[in-house]
């Protein structure tokens, strides 16, 4: 029998196998790194739009089993209690819960709605479906994409302040990579717009949750508990959005940077709704033609 | 039909990945589709264990900011060289077990953080922190859930269930019939 092989002959082929499947692995990254000429690949359209299925059913699975163990949780509580009053209770709790729940996710509703009265620019309301799988990267799923207006690059925002940016897109996804990523950066100021000039950027800082602003002035005044606002000037956030908190401070000196800490305006690790800014950052002006080193000799 | 099997304890394994992260985030450095994979490779399966390892990195890669290609890169590499170290060594004790699981966590989590760094994608997570939570995390619950692979899948484990019952009714035997 052709079909049957020996441990022999599996144990010869292995390598062959293991060459062949490494390939393939590289030349996914190979793909995958690359950048094409919109700035978004490809094959990541194709792969998230794909997987969003899975992702939405896990998302339901878990939730579903959170419930599952609450409940639990919930019937050992009462366990001494007499049946009727057991009864009672559990029904009064349930009922309960649900109204906080209800009322903490009215409250985070409110909140998006107002936030489009505050910045004035159009919004999608998307749901948070996963965080990242591989826990390397600071970046969360959420359930809309391209088929909803959103772009790549689009402030992702809450009520309480901004979380990231739209890095990957497929039509009903959307990664967005949050503040607290080593890689993200925005323009910021501390306090008010025309207040202040206080000017820097922020950049996350891995996992520890916190921000950093850097290249303050270390003439300017910062103090524990100033906000932090954007500037606008990154081309992806529009200006006066909340950042967070100035939590720690570490005087600069006049030749010298402050150093400063921010916790983020929105709860990161609690995230269950955001809001994609549909904002397109103004376009800038062209080079001036009458500036001396411009070649004249194409007019 | 143990391939069937092993697509099942595969996609169980890839829901939990993405599921227990969002119960509660610590969980997520649980490797689950590793301890499949290394499972499969200890039990000397050179392709299914290759072919798992590419299905289990992939699966994880998709939905992540990470490259895709690069856990499927390493998962693979990770089952072969435990695979070649199995058809080596007597690795069905398990306890020895335990330092296996170890090694693969830090080859795998190696091989991915190498390739990420070098085509230009460096994790945000700090590496020894992240690898050092990813150890004791897997190897703990992977402990476990080689146990409980093993009971589900070897057909020592069948045999053994299937002389369980019938060495009890050999016990019962003589006295029970004259009883009769």
């Amino acid at each position: 029998m052709a079909a049957i092989r020996t441990q022999k002959e599996i144990r010869q082929r292995a390598p062959i196998w293991l060459g062949i499947l490494l390939l393939t692995n590289l030349v996914i990254m190979a793909v995958d790194a690359r950048d094409s000429v919109t700035r978004q690949r490809l094959l990541r359209v194709w792969v998230q739009a794909l997987v969003s299925p899975a992702q939405s059913l896990s998302s339901g699975a878990s939730g579903a089993s959170t419930s599952f163990f609450r409940e639990i949780v919930n019937f050992r509580q009462t366990a001494g209690e007499n049946e009727r009053l057991k009864e009672d209770l559990a029904t009064a709790q349930l009922d309960l819960r649900k109204a906080q729940q209800a009322n903490v996710e009215n409250e985070r509703l409110k909140g998006l709605l107002n936030l489009k009265e505050q910045t004035g620019y159009d919004q999608v309301a998307a749901r948070v479906i996963a965080r990242d799988s591989s826990i390397w990267f600071n970046t969360i799923t959420i359930n809309r994409g391209s088929s909803s207006g959103i772009a790549l690059n689009m402030p992702v925002v809450t009520g309480g302040g901004i979380v990231g940016r739209v890095i990957a897109l497929s039509p009903w996804t959307a990664q967005v990579m949050m503040v607290t990523d080593e890689k993200a950066a925005a323009g910021a100021i501390v306090g008010q717009l025309s207040g202040s000039g206080a000017l820097g950027s922020v950049r996350g800082l891995g996992n520890s949750g916190l921000i950093e602003m850097r290249y303050v002035s270390g003439l300017q005044n910062v103090e524990v508990g100033n906000y932090i606002l954007t500037t606008g000037q990154d081309g992806i956030y529009p200006p006066g959005l909340n950042v967070g908190e100035v939590v720690q401070v570490k005087p600069g000196t006049a030749t010298q940077p402050h150093q400063i800490l921010i916790k983020p305006g929105a709860k990161l690790d609690q995230l269950e709704e955001v809001a994609v800014l549909l904002y397109r950052p103004p376009q800038r002006a062209a080079p001036e033609q009458t500036l001396p080193n411009v070649d004249k000799t194409k007019k | 039909m143990p391939q069937l099997k092993i697509a099942a304890a595969l996609a169980v394994a890839i829901i939990l990945q993405l599921s227990l992260g969002g119960i509660w985030p610590p969980l997520s450095y649980i490797d689950f589709p590793l301890v499949v994979v290394v499972y499969i490779a200890l039990q000397r399966h050179a392709w299914q264990a290759l072919i798992v390892g590419t299905i289990a990195g992939l699966a994880i890669d998709a939905p992540s900011r990470g490259l895709i290609g690069a856990g499927g890169f390493s998962k693979t590499l990770t089952a072969y060289l435990i695979y070649i170290a199995a058809t080596r060594v007597n690795l069905e004790n398990p306890l020895l077990r335990i330092p296996v699981l170890a090694a693969a966590i830090l080859i795998d989590s190696a091989i991915y953080f190498f390739w990420h760094r070098s085509l230009g994608y460096p994790p945000s997570m700090p590496f020894m922190q992240t690898i050092s939570y990813r150890l004791i995390g897997t190897t703990i619950v992977g402990t476990f859930a080689l146990y409980l692979l093993d009971s589900l899948f070897t057909e020592r484990a069948r045999q053994r269930r299937t002389f369980a019952s019938r060495r009890k009714g050999a016990r019962r035997g003589p006295s029970t019939l004259r009883r009769r």
